[in-house]
């Protein structure tokens, strides 16, 4: 943690969680707002708070120079809250906010993890701010306008361009992002339209140079493609400019002919009601105000989520966690008193109707605790959003990111260390799904623009992450080729089935990239990923098929600190067994077991050998019983290896809260004796639970 | 040297004697004391949660033999020590007067299991025996400090040792 103030100590934590929030809703509104290509007046006002405020928590620490930093962008902001309607062109002040947005969050993960923390010089991005005030304000002289030629062309409120005739229409067209080569598009379009409409005269169009220069690409991205056309059908013309190629949304920025204003809408139509309303305003000004019609619509989702916002709280997790605990320890000594055994035998009418009400308040209470530590995906989902925006933006990669259902709960833990393998696999799909040109897409009849698909939903104590792309697919071939290179095949090559190979890829040492591009293909393979979500006792498959698209699938339990177990008894301890490995429980006969040369003992079921683990023996356990016929046998199976557990008895199946083993125990291998941890029975006993994959593994 | 001078320095004097006296006489602590074997321990109260019997020990592999396994102590898993195993005494079966001492020292929590508590004594500093050369050394890597008392020699435990120091073992019989 870095060195702030004297007396700042103890508001650091503070300061690092509130900025750090602020600064995700910063994001999380210029998404919003960027597919939606503009800003309501809330909006505006919004991410000008966040700015003050930032500027002030900063300024308490004493980091100046975020201060400064957030100092510039609230006065950007300032000057489009006073003048919306300047703010013709977005695109570069969502660049600017972007990278402010990044250096900040880049800062204060500094401040919080280094220890000789020393500020940033962020001049550059203020400067760059600064211009952008400037520009904003149309004060930018014409040398520094130079640098985008439009923008000081369309800033000026009017964006008519000059020398146009009275009833020309003129409109701004947008071409999908990274769609390259602009300006032969615009060119394109042009012809296009002269082509399909008769009757039309195109007047002018901004930038004029489109044929001979190259530049004239990046000025259609910034500022959009400005076209000023007479034809006496404008409905016509508008329709043949939608219809082009790659053109992503058009506005009408000024018309005076004779075509009523509702025309305009290839963006998200505003309700019928507010369409209405919008029409006669439009009309009125015939110069597009700052879209006051369209406000409805966003302020009734902002104020919905803005009333969500006051009733949360944050708590520290360590208390949720003595809650927990507090709780636990309510219901054992519950079952205490209600199944005391002084009790027995006692006829108490009056007390076992308390005593089952009690009981149903403590069912209530557990599960409203157990709720409480359940947190939506949103937040992991929605940062998806952003990286894959950027990697858009760098790929050049037509990629829409479509999230459902990220309102499922899962347990707080779980999330926080969802983000890196989400981040993984989306990042993935984006890069390696997706094909790398739209015309290999339209080719293979796709839509120009990729979708992956980012979705969550539970089922049965388990939620179900599924990150899919409408991508190439896994070329099978080339896996298995690689493999084979790689070393990894394990039997003949005609003996693996298709989803066997497409798992192959999750597999430690493979990676079918042999470019290592920024995003993915860093020497951080698809297993690392594995085996971080097998550490939280999820899995990950695969399903893909080529040309079509690929899915990886995540599966995890709804809680780490719940687990359904097999209670088993061996000799007079307990054991836990997580009910998700075991495949069968059964009782053997003594000719039913081989003896290999060492003496370990194996069992044939349905023509599989799978080694046998006398539990007491194991675990140095005395037990009454030692014969194979008297007790019980496990089938379990985990990572598709399977291990047969020879206990005493089952005693059944409970749920129960997970704990880690005392601190003092950690010096000491126990996790290497095949067990994860430990659990409270509802009669005050312990019972030891049992890690298979380390089971499995000792054999 | 004028006589203010030297009245001052007598009230000096005075003074320093009684605070001296003052210390001697002055509590320190209390220490829980218990038998282990015939030997009579103690332990700091302060490091004390709680005396309890001895619960059921769920047996954990993979542990040193001196620690017994786990108990549940209100809903908290705790390791327990056996002291006479620690102290390479011969282990003894626990009856009702056995018993274990919850204790605590930054954070960590462990059950010692004791043959029998005797009570709670206030700790002067008068009692506290100067003889280092029975501190800190083989068998008595663990203790604190010796108490003389009037009913005989105390041995005050370092719990901190107890708990962390990876070596604990004294020896075997």
């Amino acid at each position: 943690m870095a060195k702030v103030e004297p007396g700042m100590e103890a508001m650091i934590d503070t300061y690092i969680f509130e900025t750090t929030t602020l600064l995700e809703q910063l994001d999380e509104i210029l998404l919003r707002t960027e597919k939606a290509n503009e800003f309501t007046e809330e909006d505006i006002n919004e991410i000008f708070r966040i700015m003050h405020t930032v500027k002030g928590s900063s300024a308490m620490m004493g980091f100046e120079n975020l201060q400064m930093l957030a100092h510039k962008g609230e006065d950007m902001f300032f000057i489009i809250r006073e003048a919306p309607e300047k703010m013709t062109d977005v695109g570069f002040v969502y660049d600017l906010v972007f990278q402010m947005s990044d250096l900040f969050k880049a800062e204060i993960d500094m401040i919080q993890n280094d220890d000789d923390y020393e500020p940033t010089d962020f001049s550059e991005m203020i400067a760059k701010l600064e211009k952008g005030a400037k520009m904003l304000k149309g004060e930018l002289d014409e040398t520094e306008a130079a640098a985008a030629p439009a923008a000081g062309a369309s800033t000026a409120a009017p964006a008519v361009p000059e020398g146009v005739d009275a009833d020309c229409t003129t409109v701004r067209v947008f071409f999908e992002d990274g769609c390259k080569m602009e300006n032969i598009r615009a060119f394109m379009l042009i012809n296009n339209v002269k082509e399909l409409v008769d009757d039309v005269e195109i007047v002018k169009y901004i930038p004029e140079d489109i044929e001979s220069n190259q530049d004239s690409a990046n000025v259609i991205i910034d500022n959009g493609f400005i076209i000023s056309f007479k034809a006496p059908d404008v409905k016509a013309v508008l329709s043949a400019i939608e219809g082009s190629l790659n053109v992503q949304s058009y506005e009408v920025i000024d018309s005076n002919a004779a075509e009523p204003e509702e025309e305009k809408a290839p963006e998200p139509a505003p309700a019928p009601a507010a369409q209405a309303e919008a029409a006669p305003a439009a009309q009125a000004a015939p110069k597009p105000a700052p879209k006051p019609a369209e406000k409805p619509k966003p302020e009734a989702a902002k104020s919905s989520s803005g009333g969500g916002k006051q009733s949360l709280i944050s708590v520290n997790l360590q208390k949720l966690d003595q809650l927990h605990d507090i709780v636990g320890e309510i219901i054992t000594t519950e079952s205490m008193v209600i199944s005391n055994p002084e009790l027995e035998g006692l006829r108490l009418e009056s007390f076992t109707k308390s005593a089952r009400e009690l009981r149903k308040l403590t069912d209530e209470l557990q599960d409203t605790v157990m709720s409480i530590r359940m947190v939506p995906l949103t937040g992991p989902f929605q940062k998806m959003n952003r990286i894959v925006r950027d990697m858009k933006v760098k790929l050049g990669k037509d990629v829409e990111l479509v999230i459902e259902g990220d309102t499922t709960e899962v347990d707080k833990s779980i999330v926080d260390n969802l983000n890196d393998p989400l981040m993984h696999l989306v990042r993935n799909a984006v890069d390696h799904g997706i094909e790398d040109t739209t015309e290999e897409r339209v080719a293979r009849g796709k839509p120009a623009k990729g979708t992956v698909k980012l979705s969550a939903m539970s089922s049965s104590g388990e939620v179900v992450i599924t990150i899919s792309d409408d991508g190439q697919g896994i070329d099978t071939d080339k896996v298995i080729q690689k493999a084979e290179r790689n070393g990894l095949l394990t039997k003949p090559v005609s003996e693996y089935s298709e989803r066997e190979i497409q798992n192959m890829i999750l597999l430690p040492g493979f990676s079918t990239n042999d470019v290592v591009t920024e995003y993915s293909g860093r020497g951080v393979g698809m297993d690392v990923v594995k085996s971080n979500l097998s550490k939280m006792g999820g899995s990950l498959t695969v399903e893909s098929k080529k040309g079509e698209g690929t899915s990886f699938i995540i599966k995890i339990p709804l809680t780490l600190a719940i687990v359904d177990g097999m209670e088993i008894m061996v000799g007079d301890a307990e054991f836990t067994v997580p009910i998700s490995v075991i495949k069968e429980s059964f009782i053997v006969k003594r000719d039913q077991i081989l003896n290999d040369t060492r003496r370990g003992e194996m069992i044939m079921i349905r023509g599989v050998c799978y080694p046998m683990l006398r539990l007491n023996e194991k675990f140095g356990l005395p037990s009454d019983v030692n014969d194979i016929e008297d007790g019980i046998v496990l089938l379990i199976e985990s990572e598709n290896r399977g291990i047969c557990l020879f206990a005493d008895k089952l005693i059944g199946e409970q749920q129960v809260v997970v704990k880690p083993f005392p601190k003092y125990l950690s010096q000491y291998d126990i996790k290497g004796q095949g067990l994860s941890g430990c659990t409270i029975m509802g009669d005050g006993s312990i019972s030891l639970i049992i890690d298979v994959n380390t089971l499995i593994g000792t054999r | 040297m004028d006589i203010k001078e030297l009245f001052a320095k007598q009230e000096e004097m005075k003074r320093k004697n009684l605070n001296a006296k003052n210390e001697k006489e002055s509590e320190i602590t209390k220490v829980l004391t218990f038998f282990i074997g015939d030997q009579v321990y103690g332990i700091e109260i302060p490091m004390v949660i709680e005396i309890i019997g001895v619960p059921h020990i769920t047996v954990v592999p993979g542990i040193p033999y001196y620690i017994k396994g786990i108990i549940n102590v209100r809903s908290k898993v705790v390791p327990v020590i056996d002291m006479r195993s620690r102290f390479g005494k011969e282990e003894k079966e626990y009856n009702e007067r056995t018993n274990t001492i919850i204790i605590e020292e930054s954070g960590v929590t462990v059950g010692v299991i004791v043959d029998e508590v005797i009570g709670v004594i206030p700790v002067y500093q008068k009692n506290i025996a100067n003889s280092p050369d029975r501190i800190g050394v083989n068998d008595n890597k663990f203790i604190k400090y010796l108490l003389e008392m009037q009913d005989g020699i105390k041995l005050v435990l370092d719990v901190a040792k107890l708990i962390y120091d990876g070596d604990m073992f004294l020896g075997e019989e």
